[in-house]
């Protein structure tokens, strides 16, 4: 469950210090699905500008803010991410104010400012495993929604669309009860 | 001759310095406070997130202990701890205080070199540390950095070990060393397009570590890197890190080399005793009046010495060398030192 158990640590070390230089180095997107926290710049400008502080964790009142070791390469270490499976963004926006070079921009607490500013992801329902669309009405990831008819409504049987105007927080993907879930956030960054 | 005014005149020194001998336990409390307050911290920032869930009943019974211990602690200050707690966040890398943001220099350098451009918004929030650092030198080194705390409790470990008659390094290198690493980190900033030089800055690493410990479930990468420091500092050589290698401390010396805050010797008092340069963490020579851009003017020298002849100073460089004290100038027959008096008989 912890990703960063000590002995997880030892391994990468020693895997980042037998890789070859170049590419350790390499920024190179990695296959995992993570998150930045709402505001944050794209990936490559995000990477410039955070001197992986930890403040924006240690703001978090959702403790939804994890932070990478090695295993996103070597440019990701110690920079902020969000798995929204595990703990999803409640989008209080505390993150943005406390971050000292604006790699995480801040962004007033407010509809208008969050739809235009906070693009984190995309959610998007998987119509074979999503249980609304078998025949059992569901509805959870409507409920969950921050957004609720902005990001996401229901149609018949509380079938689930999710709408371009999506931030991505991932409280849907959260309170999915479905396993695996149905509903995923694909990050925006690139 | 002179005989009265002899005597009575190291009295009078003692009394004026009184308070500058302190400077030392004043700098390891505030060295402990400030390695208190990173851990204090993110063990507030767990308490606020109960709050802020409003879970108490839903905690273990270590949880909920926490709790109350940060409860009873916090409980003065604040009336709303999901909100107020927000009021001083981060390490000494970067912090906020009330909204006021404050930054490592270092921190600023690296984003330069990642970036390749300059981001003045957050530039200037390194900006006083870097007029402190240009007045009083390396002054984060020895009265900050938490690094520090935990680099001069190893170096009193090694001299336990020297006590037991274990062997503990004392090799030497060339103090140029660190700007070669902190010009590794940058270019290695520069070519990931990432700020690296925290991850090989021992007190970025262990404000990061701490949080990761108590707040992450964990230790992170750096704790390795800040351990072989450590085995470093033992095996190696004393402060060996922070001497050769520490990226920050490198910047510091650049910044504070025409530093205005400096310690002199005052070569009428001095009676060679060389203690300063056997507690000088960073091996320098205040025997011989060399402080150099390397002195981070911990104090220590100033503490140990039994004649008073070190002192602060407002000069841009050091004095030159001044020659032995008055016991050396004495045998070597100079006669002009007050000391004279006191060998006659």
């Amino acid at each position: 469950m912890e990703r960063r158990s000590f002995l997880q640590a030892l391994i990468a070390t020693a895997v980042a210090a037998a890789a070859p230089g170049g590419e350790a180095l390499a920024a190179g997107r990695s296959s995992l699905r993570y998150l930045r926290p709402p505001g944050a710049l794209r990936e490559e400008d995000f990477l410039k500008h955070c001197i992986h502080c930890g403040q924006c964790g240690e703001i978090c009142p959702n403790r939804c803010i994890n932070y990478f070791g090695l295993e996103n390469g070597l440019a990701s270490i110690d920079t902020p991410y969000i798995i929204p499976r595990e703990q999803a963004c409640i989008l209080c926006m505390k993150c943005g104010e406390v971050c000292p070079t604006d790699a995480i921009a801040p962004i007033e607490r407010e509809l208008e400012a969050i739809l235009s500013g906070v693009k984190m992801g995309h959610a998007r329902v998987d119509e074979s495993l999503c249980l609304s669309f078998q025949g059992l009405t569901c509805g959870v990831c409507y409920r969950a929604c921050p957004l609720p008819d902005v990001a996401i409504y229901v149609a018949r049987l509380e079938q689930p669309h999710v709408t371009d105007e999506c931030v991505g927080c991932g409280l849907c993907e959260r309170s999915c009860i479905q396993l695996p879930q149905a509903i995923r956030v694909f990050p925006e960054y690139g | 001759m002179a005989a009265p005014t002899a005597t009575t005149e190291p009295a009078t020194r003692l009394r004026r310095f009184v308070v500058w001998r302190q400077l030392n336990k004043l700098r390891w409390l505030i060295l402990v406070i400030v390695f208190a307050m990173l851990v204090l911290l993110p063990l507030l920032h767990v308490y606020q997130t109960y709050t802020a869930a409003h879970a108490y009943d839903l905690l273990s019974p270590g949880e909920k202990q926490l709790y109350d211990v940060m409860e009873t602690i916090a409980a003065p200050f604040v009336s709303d701890p999901a909100e107020d707690l927000d009021a001083i966040k981060g390490n000494t890398w970067s912090g906020s205080f009330w909204g006021y943001k404050i930054s490592d220099p270092l921190a600023a350098l690296g984003q330069v070199a990642a970036g390749l451009n300059l981001y003045w918004p957050f530039l200037l929030t390194a900006l006083v540390p870097l007029l402190l650092t240009i007045f009083f030198g390396r002054f984060f080194c020895g009265w900050i950095c938490p690094a520090t705390f935990l680099y001069e409790l190893n170096s009193n470990f090694a001299s336990w070990l020297r006590w037991a008659g274990i062997r503990v390094g004392n090799r030497r290198f060339d103090k140029r060393i660190k700007y070669g690493v902190l010009a590794l980190g940058l270019i290695l900033s520069a070519v990931s397009g990432s700020v690296l030089t925290g991850a090989i800055y021992p007190p970025a690493i262990i404000g990061r570590e701490i949080y990761y410990t108590i707040a992450q479930g964990g230790l992170g990468v750096g704790t390795i890197f800040f351990l072989a420091t450590l085995l470093f500092d033992i095996l190696v050589a004393r402060r060996g890190f922070c001497r050769y290698l520490c990226p920050g401390g490198a910047l510091y010396s650049l910044l504070g080399r025409y530093r205005l805050v400096r310690i002199r010797r005052i070569v009428e008092t001095c009676n060679d005793c060389a203690k300063c340069n056997v507690v000088c963490e960073f091996d320098l020579d205040p025997l011989r009046d060399g402080f150099g851009q390397e002195c981070n003017n911990c104090t220590a020298c100033i503490a140990i010495c039994p004649t008073d002849a070190l002192t602060f100073t407002l000069r841009p460089r050091d004095y030159p060398e001044q020659g032995p004290g008055h016991l050396g100038r004495h045998y070597r027959g100079d006669g002009e030192a007050p000391g004279e008096a006191d060998a006659a008989p």
